[in-house]
C-alpha cells in the first residue's frame, strides 16, 4: 500500500493535466447509486421511526415514543435475545466446521477437489430451497428424519421437530449452520495459502505436535482473514430472515422469533411502520457495535 | 515407523472429515432429487423410499404447465442479469478510479462504501416499500432490480478495488505513453487482467440476487411478476403441500447456480480470496 501510493505520486503529475475530474467520473456511478439507493432510504427509515404512520396520509410526530415502546415491550427485547443466541450458535458452528474442513481440504490429497466442490454446495442453494428441503426432511409424518430414527430405535414415536418448543430452535440453528459454513470454509482455504510450509516444517522439526501447530502457528497466521470473516458472518446472520421465516415463522411460542421476523410482522402484519422502523434502527446500531467490538478485540496485535 | 503411523492417522482424519461432511451435504440434496422424481402416492409413502418404484418426470412437466414457473424464471433471469451487469460494471469503474488516481476524498469514499456494506437489509424494508410506492415502482421489475443493485454494489466495489490493486500501475503508464487514452488504458489493458475478479464479483452478485426472497415477496404482488424464490415458497403455503412438485422446482431453481459454479470455481475460489485477503 505504502509503496503503491508512492508510485502514484511519481506517476500522477503528468496525468493530472489531462483532467482533474477523471477520478471522480470513475467513481461517480457507484457514489450516485449508493446515495440514491442506500443513504436516502436509510435516512428515510430513520425519519419514519419518529412518526406514528400508516405510510399513507396519516403522519403524526411521535418523537422518541416508538423507541420507548419497543424497549418497554418485552417482545422486542425477547426477539433481540433470541437473535443473539441464534447468531452466536450459527457463527460458532460455521467456524468450527469451516476451520476443520478447511484444514482437511488444504492437504491437497487425492480427491480433495471433488470433496471441495461437494462441500461448497450448500452455499449455492437458494435459502428458500434449503428451508423447504429441511422442512420436508423434518416432516413428522412422511419425513426422512423421523423414519430413520424410528427404524433404528432412537426415538419412540414421531417428533414434530419444527412444532415443538423443545426442538424448533435447535433445528433452525442446525439448518442455518448447514447453509452458511461454506463461506467460512472458502475464506479459511484462501487464508491457509499464505501459511508457509517452511514454518510448519520448522515447527515440526522442533517437536511441535498437531494441536500446538494449529493453535500456535496456523490459527494466528490466518487470524486477520478470520477476523474479517467473523464480522461479516455475525452481521449477516444477525439480520437473517428467509430460512427461519419459512421453517417456523418465528414459532412455536416465539422460541425462534428472530428480530428480522419481528420487524417484518410489526410492519406488514400489524402495520406499525414507525415502530418497525425504530426496531430496524436499533438493529443497525447493534450490528455496528458488534463489528466495532470485534474489530477492536481481533485486531489488537496486528 | 512413528512418522508412518502419524501419516496414516492424518489420512484417516482428513478423509473422515471430508466424508462425514459430504454425507451431511448430500443426503438433503439427494433427497430433494429423489422426491422430485416421485409420483404423488409415493411421495407420501410410509416409510419413505430412497429410490422410487416408478420414476416419473411429471413434476418437472407440471411446474411449467400447472404452475406459472415460466413467468417466475423469466422475471428472476431479467432482474438478476440486469442487477449483476449494472453492479459489476460500475464496480469495475470504481475499482479502477480508486486504485489509479490520487484524489481528494478517496479515503472517505472507501470508508463510505464499507459502511454501506454493513447495514442490515431489513432496515430498508419499510423505507423501500414507501419510496418505491411513491415513485410507482412497487410491483415492477425495475423497482426490484434497484433494490438488488443496492445489495450487491457495496461488496462488488470492495472486491474490485482489491483486484485492481493487484495490477501494477506501470501497465497503465506504459499504455498511456504509447498513446492510449485513459479510457483505452482501462478497457484494453487493465480490465482484461482483472477478468477473474470480474467473474467472482459476478458470481457473488448473481447468487445474492437469484436467492433473495424477503424483498421479492414483499414488493411483487402481481402473480406474473414474482420471482422463482417467491414462487417456490408459495407452493409451501397451499393447504396440501405437493412436495414432489415443490422439490422439482427447487432442483430447477438450483441448477443454474450449481452448474455455473462448477465451471467458474477455479476463478471463484482464487478470486474471492484475493478480495478477502486484501481487505
Amino acid at each position: 500500500m505504502k509503496t503503491k501510493s508512492h508510485k502514484q505520486e511519481q506517476f500522477q503529475p503528468s496525468k493530472m493535466s489531462l483532467s482533474e475530474l477523471t477520478p471522480y467520473l470513475f467513481i461517480f456511478p457507484v457514489l450516485l447509486l449508493l446515495v440514491m439507493l442506500v443513504v436516502y432510504p436509510l435516512s428515510y427509515g430513520v425519519y419514519i421511526s419518529f412518526f406514528d404512520t400508516d405510510l399513507g396520509k396519516n403522519w403524526s410526530f411521535a418523537g422518541f415514543r416508538n423507541y420507548l415502546v419497543i424497549f418497554t415491550q418485552d417482545n422486542f427485547l425477547k426477539n433481540i435475545w433470541v437473535t443473539f443466541k441464534f447468531a452466536f450458535l450459527v457463527v460458532a458452528g460455521h467456524f468450527v466446521i469451516g476451520i476443520l474442513l478447511g484444514l482437511a481440504l488444504n492437504q491437497k490429497k487425492r480427491g480433495t477437489t471433488v470433496f471441495r466442490t461437494i462441500l461448497v454446495l450448500p452455499w449455492l442453494f437458494p435459502d428458500v430451497v434449503i428451508a423447504l428441503i429441511f422442512k420436508w426432511l423434518a416432516n413428522p409424518m412422511y419425513g426422512l428424519f423421523n423414519s430413520f430414527l424410528l427404524e433404528h430405535g432412537l426415538i419412540e414415536k414421531q417428533i414434530s421437530w419444527l412444532g415443538s418448543t423443545q426442538w424448533a430452535f435447535a433445528v433452525v440453528v442446525l439448518v442455518c449452520i448447514w447453509k452458511g459454513y461454506p463461506m467460512v470454509l472458502v475464506n479459511v482455504l484462501a487464508a491457509l495459502q499464505s501459511v508457509s510450509s517452511d514454518i510448519l516444517e520448522a515447527a515440526r522439526v522442533d517437536g511441535a505436535n498437531a494441536v500446538q501447530l494449529l493453535f500456535r502457528i496456523i490459527l494466528p497466521a490466518i487470524k486477520p482473514v478470520l477476523a474479517t470473516t467473523v464480522i461479516l458472518d455475525v452481521v449477516w446472520w444477525f439480520k437473517h430472515y428467509t430460512i427461519v421465516e419459512l421453517l417456523t415463522s418465528g414459532g412455536p411460542n416465539s422460541v425462534t422469533s428472530i428480530v428480522s421476523i419481528g420487524i417484518y410482522k410489526e410492519a406488514f402484519q400489524y402495520f406499525k411502520f414507525g415502530r418497525a422502523a425504530a426496531m430496524a434502527v436499533v438493529v443497525f446500531v447493534i450490528c455496528y457495535l458488534i463489528s466495532k467490538v470485534f474489530r477492536k478485540v481481533l485486531s489488537d496485535d496486528e | 515407523m512413528n512418522k508412518k503411523r502419524s501419516g496414516m492417522i492424518n489420512n484417516v482424519l482428513t478423509y473422515g472429515a471430508c466424508l462425514i461432511g459430504s454425507i451431511f451435504v448430500l443426503v438433503p440434496v439427494l433427497w430433494m432429487v429423489s422426491t422430485s422424481l416421485k409420483t404423488e402416492p409415493e411421495t407420501f409413502a410410509i416409510p419413505p423410499r430412497w429410490i422410487p418404484e416408478t420414476v416419473t418426470l411429471d413434476s418437472y412437466r407440471a411446474m411449467w404447465v400447472d404452475y406459472p414457473f415460466l413467468y417466475y424464471f423469466r422475471n428472476s433471469i431479467i432482474v438478476t442479469l440486469a442487477a449483476v451487469a449494472i453492479s459489476v460494471s460500475i464496480s469495475c469503474l470504481t475499482g479502477y478510479g480508486v486504485t489509479r488516481f490520487r484524489f481528494k476524498g478517496k479515503e472517505s469514499f472507501l470508508g463510505f462504501v464499507l459502511l454501506t456494506q454493513m447495514f442490515p437489509s431489513v432496515m430498508l424494508l419499510v423505507p423501500y416499500y414507501k419510496v418505491l410506492n411513491t415513485y410507482g415502482l412497487n410491483n415492477t421489475l425495475i423497482g426490484l432490480g434497484l433494490v438488488y443493485i443496492s445489495f450487491t454494489v457495496p461488496f462488488c466495489s470492495w472486491m474490485m478495488v482489491g483486484y485492481f490493486k493487484t495490477v501494477p500501475l506501470e501497465l497503465d503508464e506504459a499504455a498511456i505513453i504509447d498513446g492510449c487514452s485513459r479510457w483505452q488504458a482501462f478497457t484494453r489493458i487493465t480490465l482484461p487482467i482483472v477478468i477473474p475478479g470480474v467473474s467472482s464479483s459476478a458470481i457473488y452478485a448473481f447468487v445474492t440476487c437469484w436467492n433473495e426472497y424477503m424483498f421479492a415477496n414483499l414488493l411483487m404482488a402481481d402473480e406474473k411478476l414474482k420471482t422463482v424464490s417467491v414462487g417456490i415458497a408459495e407452493l409451501n403455503g397451499y393447504y396440501k403441500i405437493m412436495w414432489n412438485d415443490l422439490m422439482a422446482s427447487s432442483v430447477v431453481a438450483s441448477i443454474p447456480l450449481v452448474i455455473g459454479f462448477i465451471f467458474l470455481q477455479k476463478y471463484f475460489i482464487g478470486g474471492l480470496t484475493a478480495g478477502a485477503v486484501k481487505s
